[in-house]
């Protein structure tokens, strides 16, 4: 395990250099949207990285693809309903049962895969923070408080409905809009509002329907995670 | 000394009470190729996945007795050492491959055994070259077909560089040309290049006289295993279904020898007739073509008139499609893959609309009707009855259906789980049933609706033969009683059996359409193996019992009338 | 939709070439499109992307980008005449209006909204040319050498996702045919068979996760260190490629460090061409960029130099 610790170590080691490296640049630059671009590509690899140094089996990595496929499958027959698609949820839920590790690995690899037949575009590593995040987040909202009210829950994945729009949005804004205010966030906030309050709604919508049930399921699942040997 | 020694072995899954494994002693020669035979349930996967150390290494659960490969414990061999001795090739070819191109795919276990690039260069030259992949190097394997799939599986393990290779039901998804082709290759590995080979299979006529030896499993035991012959005539004397239908006719009928192959089947036969009829004068007899038999408007269930239709990708599935089904037909679409077949069974549903020509199901127009009205009318069942299944109890499942077309119940639900033998399951979640007992649920939820035609869509694949005659005769019951049944199947034997009409797709068109004796007798490749075995001998035959009618109406063979009674 | 990759082969020279060549040379098309403000030199990317993608037969899968992308670019040209009203040349002054008060619109954040939409409409083609020349299988062979977890993860999930919307289909038209209508109800009523839809999906799919781990340690995954297996080519195409994106990546440094890339939209629109230097080098980055595509229309009409390269 200390093995595993150091290389850890090293990963944050080498983040926070290459972070620390393009700082300087942007700086230097004075360029928000390459500021932006940094932050994101940090915080991408240290996520990546602290997956690729714990230890992973078979069975997790299947469990990973397959909950990615689905959510993003989901993308599709709901892309007749603007703003609603089931990703988030899947994600939300994933972290929920299977931790943060797992829920940001679920929601960063829908984003990728679904772009890789639909189109990549600027939005994917964004998507793939957002959606990562929402899985993390609720994966380390689980570690703190493990039982909390179905209430509760509606409310985070009704929440992340805003927070994946504003973090879409902040690319957008560093990259094309001038001055970088408060007020020029708030407009394009406005501008994306009806859409993330549909996503809002839609995501609550989906845990009120399936949480429960997909929570039993996949709960049900994760016993079939561990390995074990007995003498008979 | 043996390759592989299994004393007094049982297993237990982790959470089982029952022995999935027990008391299994058995023993493989180097080079030879054993088959396993035995119905779903029976153990013989997880037999395979013993063999390959995947039991206990990633199923975990107990484990008693020992394994040994080359005289060495299995679990002492190392994850590494064992995965370079033992290849497994698996039944879903959906499920068992990882990466995104063929080439990336070979290389992935190469990758996982650390060797360096010179030598997996070399191997995927090598295994690429003999299995003929070289064309799909770049292909992305989510659209490769079943059988290209298969073969890529097989391909990776190969390249692995094994010295056994297990094949777990490998083609039990692959239409009958395409499982040809892979187990042509079986016996090219195992009699050419050496390799020894434990096969795992439903479909025996295809692959029985390939065995060195054969062990039959049930209930987790096996209860034979010896030399091909030997079992296959202690199996005859037994009643067991795991015989190709040549052996099974000619153990029927006690003869001396059992023939396993149709070539040694037709040399028996002649002893039995002498004097071969001569051949007919007109032996270019030309099939008769769509026998539509004029019929009074009320007895038609669904009707295609002239249906042409074409995907949106411009691919052009249906060709000017003709066809009338009446009540109470239990009619078979044949053809190869990409011939059309699932296309139309989705015209007929509804599930498509025409792109010219017209859909009627039961008089009304597909076009202008809504998918839900059909739906009480017609009953569709996809090829993977999983993804119709998702309430948690048999009943509620029927139910779904009820409340959705607006049905009332009225002792149907009842009526239906009596007739397909469900009734025990009421209340269990169909997840927690056997694949024969969970296709029968979806069967279930769509005969509640009590369509007048049901149409099936594969329902015979990766099925063993004792669940393909219970659904087998389950159709035939329901025709009797006045339904409508529409199937595709790639399963002569099973087409032979049970359906009365044949209708043949190529390419979008019907070629053939016509009684059963009429498509399969004339056919010469979809014939069944009886056939085969018959043809130009006596005309007529496409079963194992029509052949013993026939043999025994032959006055002279006095012991088959015995044999006969004896059935 | 999900069945087949975005990706399709079409045998340009642009999708044979090493990852790390056509990698790097997207890298400096976007990182340029980003780097530069001045309305002349986003319009040249935008024009060069353009031509990479007439180049790289990708026209058809354009056309939805740019869809999406005018709306966008409208969005942009919209948002920034709204929050930025201290440009010097007003054209229209609103009445007082709650909340905001006076606003003014003026020529200059109009002209930046432009220039923005340009911007966006460039990295959108950049974005649209990578998803038509890159295969998803060279783009993971890049990360599987130090995040080879990560990159088995995306690429089992590429591999599942074409059978896992087959599946939604069937599992679709079996609800159709018994009874669900999916194309009425409210909101909440077709939230609700979608969700069915998912819940199908999960159950079915679960399983055949155990399937493909199954699978996959019985091909010695996870049984000690591993290789990594590379096949892909260097030739002096990816060279030349790889030299031209370098090339127009030190010009615009030069232009950068020069100032010529900037453009100054606040408070008052600057001079467009300050100096003929800023052009030449304009050209030079330009020239530099479209070199890949002038070898890629060689390469394909003219057969000497398809053995050279």
């Amino acid at each position: 395990m200390s093995g595993h610790k150091s290389r850890s170590l090293a990963v944050f080691l080498i983040t926070g250099m290459l972070v620390a490296g393009m700082l300087t640049a942007t700086i230097l630059t004075k360029s928000w949207s390459l500021f932006t671009i940094t932050i994101l590509g940090a915080a991408l690899f240290f996520f990546y990285m602290d997956f690729e140094y714990s230890p992973a089996s078979a069975r997790e990595i299947g469990l990973i693809a397959v909950l990615g496929t689905i959510a993003a499958v989901g993308r599709v027959p709901f892309s007749a309903l603007p703003g609603i698609q089931p990703v988030t949820f899947m994600v939300i839920t994933t972290g929920f049962v299977f931790g943060p590790r797992a829920g940001f690995m679920v929601g960063s690899t829908a984003a990728v895969v679904s772009n890789f037949f639909l189109g990549q575009g600027p939005w994917t590593p964004w998507q793939m923070l957002s959606w990562g995040l929402a899985g993390t987040t609720a994966g380390l909202v689980r570690n703190r408080w493990p039982r909390p009210g179905s209430a509760g829950r509606v409310l985070f994945c009704f929440a992340w409905g805003y927070l994946y729009g504003w973090i879409m949005n902040t690319w957008f804004w560093t990259a094309f809009v001038h001055p970088l205010t408060w007020k020029s966030f708030l407009a394009t906030w406005a501008a994306s509002f009806w859409f993330d309050t549909l996503h809002a709604l839609g995501n609550a919508g989906f845990y009120l329907i399936l949480g429960p049930r997909m929570i039993k399921v996949l709960a049900r699942f994760q016993k079939k995670l561990q390995v074990e040997l007995s003498d008979p | 000394m043996a390759l592989f020694e299994i004393e007094n072995l049982t297993y237990f899954y982790p959470e089982c009470d029952t022995p999935a494994l027990k008391n299994i002693n058995l023993h493989i020669e180097e080079g030879e190729l054993l088959l396993i035979a035995g119905g779903s349930g029976s153990g013989k996967s997880s037999l395979a996945r013993l063999l390959a150390g995947l039991i206990p290494d990633f199923y975990g659960g107990k484990l008693a007795g020992r394994v040994l490969f080359r005289g060495k414990k299995l679990s002492e061999l190392g994850p590494r050492l064992l995965n370079t001795q033992v290849g497994i090739v698996f039944q879903d070819p959906e499920q068992q491959l990882v990466m995104t191109t063929v080439e990336a795919e070979i290389a992935f276990g190469l990758e996982n055994l650390g060797l360096p690039q010179g030598e997996m260069f070399r191997r995927l030259a090598e295994v690429m070259g003999f299995l003929g992949l070289t064309s799909l190097k770049q292909e992305f394997t989510a659209n490769l077909s079943g059988g290209q799939k298969q073969k890529v599986a097989l391909a990776s393990v190969l390249a692995m560089n094994p010295r056994v290779l297990i094949l777990d039901e490998p083609t039990s998804q692959l239409d009958p040309l395409t499982a040809d082709e892979f187990f042509n290759l079986v016996e090219r590995l195992n009699k050419e290049m050496g390799y020894t080979v434990v096969l795992i299979e439903q479909r025996l006529e295809r692959c029985f006289h390939l065995a060195d030896r054969l062990a039959i499993m049930e209930g987790g035991k096996i209860l034979r295993s010896g030399p091909v012959r030997e079992v296959a005539r202690w199996e005859a004397e037994n009643s067991l279904p795991f015989l190709p239908p040549v052996a099974k006719f000619f153990a029927m009928l006690r003869a001396p020898a059992l023939p396993l192959t149709v070539k040694e089947g037709r040399k028996e036969l002649k002893k039995l007739y002498p004097s071969p009829p001569a051949p007919e004068k007109d032996q270019a007899r030309p099939a008769r073509l769509l026998p539509v038999p004029a019929t009074r408007q009320d007895k038609r269930v669904v009707e295609a008139k002239n249906l042409w239709f074409t995907y949106p990708n411009g691919k052009e599935a249906l060709k000017g499609v003709s066809l009338r089904v009446n009540r109470g037909e239990f009619a078979v679409i044949i053809g190869e893959n990409a011939a059309g077949k699932t296309t139309l069974l989705k015209q007929l549903a509804g599930l498509l609309k025409p792109g010219r020509g017209r859909v009627l199901v039961m008089g009304k127009d597909t076009r202008t009707t809504a998918l839900p009205e059909l739906a009480r009318r017609v009953g569709y069942l996809a090829q993977n009855p999983n993804t119709c299944l998702f309430q948690d109890t048999v009943e509620a499942e029927l139910r779904f259906t009820l409340d959705n077309l607006g049905l009332e119940d009225g002792g149907v639900i009842d009526d239906v789980l009596k007739r397909l033998g469900l009734l025990p399951y009421r209340q269990t979640n169909p997840r927690d049933l056997s694949s024969g007992e969970r296709q029968r649920v979806a069967l279930a939820a769509l005969l509640v609706a009590k369509p007048a035609l049901l149409i099936l869509d594969e329902p015979t694949r990766g099925v063993d033969c004792r669940l393909k005659k219970e659904l087998g005769s389950c159709l035939a019951g329901l025709v009797r009683e006045g339904l409508t049944v529409l199937m595709v199947t790639h399963d002569m034997e099973f087409a032979a059996e049970y359906a009365k009409r044949i209708i043949m797709l190529f390419d979008g068109r019907i070629v053939s359409d016509g009684s059963k004796h009429e498509v399969l007798g004339n056919s010469l490749f979809y014939s069944p193996q009886i056939a085969r075995l018959f043809g130009g001998t006596v005309d007529g035959v496409l079963t194992v019992e029509e052949g013993l009618e026939k043999i025994s109406a032959n006055g002279e063979l006095s012991p088959c009338l015995a044999t006969k009674a004896g059935l | 939709m999900l069945e087949h990759l975005f990706y399709e082969d079409k045998g340009v020279l642009l999708q044979n070439l090493h990852s790390t060549a056509i990698l790097g040379y997207l890298a400096v098309f976007f990182t340029l499109a980003l780097l530069f403000s001045h309305p002349l030199y986003l319009a040249g990317i935008f024009l060069v992307g353009a031509l990479a993608v007439v180049t790289a037969e990708a026209l058809e899968k354009w056309e939805a980008y740019l869809k999406a992308g005018l709306w966008m670019a409208l969005l942009v040209m919209l948002i920034n005449p709204l929050v930025f009203h201290a440009g010097k040349t007003v054209i229209w002054r609103s009445p007082a209006l709650p909340l905001l008060g006076n606003v003014s619109i003026c020529l200059e954040a109009i002209c930046y909204g432009a220039a923005m939409g340009i911007r966006l409409l460039a990295v959108l083609t950049i974005f649209c040319l990578a998803s038509a020349v890159v295969h998803p299988d060279k783009f993971l062979s890049l990360f599987s050498r130090f995040a080879y977890k990560s990159a088995l993860v995306v690429s089992l999930a590429t591999r599942m996702l074409p059978a896992a919307a087959r599946e939604l289909a069937n599992a679709r038209e079996m609800l159709q045919l018994r009874g669900v209508d999916f194309a009425a109800g409210n909101l909440k009523e077709r939230l609700k068979k979608y969700s069915r839809l998912l819940d199908i999906l999960l159950l079915a799919s679960l399983e055949g996760a155990l399937q493909t781990a199954e699978a996959m340690q019985a091909r010695a995954f996870g049984s000690g260190p591993r290789s990594c297996y590379r096949r892909e080519l260097w030739r002096p195409r990816d060279l030349l490629c790889l030299t031209a994106g370098c090339l127009a990546l030190v010009f615009s440094c030069y232009a950068r460090v020069k100032g010529y890339g900037d453009y100054n939209y606040y408070l008052q629109l600057g001079v467009l061409v300050p100096n003929p230097a800023s052009l030449i080098l304009l050209a030079g980055i330009l020239g530099s960029l479209a070199l890949p595509l002038v070898l890629s229309w060689g390469w394909k009409h003219w057969p000497y130099l398809r053995l050279k390269i």
